[in-house]
């Protein structure tokens, strides 16, 4: 899942601040689970737009959208004849959706609601924790389904570092140290071989400095 | 100044478990005070969601409460430490748009409280007013407070 966290309400309201016309629309997928972006959220801060240009005696029309995904056309094609009827669109999407939602509406202005933050899980009600990097070479099959790049701080592919303790990261005591848990996973599945192996680095190349990246499935396009 | 005498537009959420004949008792002075007070019945206070706070300051309230059970009386155990933490979201919410956080108070029922709702209620209201009229409600529809 993708987590966003709301921006500050100053944020908003400065980049808002020329627009009276203004639809609100919330994403229902990955920012809905992280709490940040969903039906809900979306109530919240439409509300509270509202409550704030009434306590400066400004008019404002606040319209609340929710669609099921703003990364993907068929979903976002739902604001199409309400879209154009708003002088803004506020998206409270991830960066992905922002610009998928501004790419559909080319004459619209969008402005995001959110800051997006990273590929993470839900560790427990109100609780997310970054868990991929999204770099594109997935070693998690030799690393017992734990990710050194992410989850050790210092992204080691032939570790321990030796600095943690009593299972706990040595540069935030509140991360279990990651390398722990690989030895420790890879102990359980019969798997401690693959800790005698010497990985080279990894291949940056997959996840940076070419632009955005691209997949492409023939047998998933359509004809053109 | 109390707050019936200051004109307050009062919101009551409570959990239904405070009182087993809330029904019948906050209908008493739902009709004494009309349209200034409104209850909001809940299966725990648990179930509140900052949503419901914000909803009800938009729709006209003055100020909002939630009562709640005593901390470690919840029927379901930790509603209402849930909506402990709910009440703070809210009030940092309206902060951020300069409203008083106070307009949203939960109050966690002690001994010394009366066991209906509405002597509960009749006692907030008598207590001295911490807010004036809400500059929300001043341009707000009371559609909130209409039945």
């Amino acid at each position: 899942m993708i987590t966003a966290e709301r921006k500050p309400m100053a944020e908003i309201k400065a980049m808002l601040a020329p627009y009276r016309k203004i639809l609100v629309v919330g994403c229902g997928t990955c920012v809905a689970e992280c709490a940040s972006g969903g039906e809900k959220e979306v109530g919240l801060l439409a509300s509270a737009l509202r409550m704030d240009a009434q306590i400066e005696g400004r008019t404002i029309e606040v319209r609340e959208m929710t669609i099921d995904r703003q990364c993907v056309y068929e979903f976002i094609d739902k604001l199409t004849g309400v879209a154009d009827r708003y002088e803004v669109i506020l998206s409270l999407g991830c960066g992905a959706g922002v610009q998928a939602v501004a790419e559909a509406f080319p004459k619209m202005l969008v402005i995001p609601a959110l800051n997006t933050t990273f590929i993470g899980e839900t560790k427990e009600p109100g609780l997310w924790v970054e868990n991929c990097r999204a770099c594109g070479d997935c070693k998690l099959g030799y690393f017992a389904a734990v990710c050194p790049v992410t989850r050790c701080a210092k992204g080691l592919y032939n570790g321990p570092c030796g600095g943690s303790k009593n299972g706990v990261c040595e540069v935030d005591p509140d991360t279990p140290c990651a390398w722990q848990l690989i030895v420790e996973r890879l102990e359980n599945t019969g798997r401690n071989d693959l800790l005698e192996a010497i990985y080279p680095p990894a291949d940056w190349s997959r996840q940076q400095g070419k632009g955005p990246r691209k997949i492409a499935r023939e047998d998933q396009r359509s004809e053109s | 100044m109390d707050q019936r005498t200051a004109g307050l537009n009062i919101a009551i959420f409570f959990c239904q478990q405070l009182d087993v004949n809330q029904d019948k008792n906050r209908r008493s002075l739902e009709k004494e005070l009309g349209p200034r007070i409104r209850f909001f019945p809940l299966p725990c206070s648990g179930r509140i969601d900052p949503l419901h706070l914000l909803r009800a300051l938009e729709s006209g309230a003055d100020m909002v409460y939630l009562i709640a059970c005593p901390e470690g009386a919840c029927r379901y155990r930790e509603g209402n430490l849930r909506a402990k933490k709910r009440v703070r979201y809210a009030q940092q919410l309206i902060e951020e748009i300069g409203l008083e956080g106070v307009r949203i108070e939960m109050i966690n029922r002690t001994a010394e409280m009366p066991d209906d709702i509405d002597a509960i209620a009749r006692e907030l209201l008598a207590r001295d007013a911490k807010v004036s009229i809400s500059p929300v409600r001043s341009n707000a529809i009371l559609s909130f407070m209409q039945k």
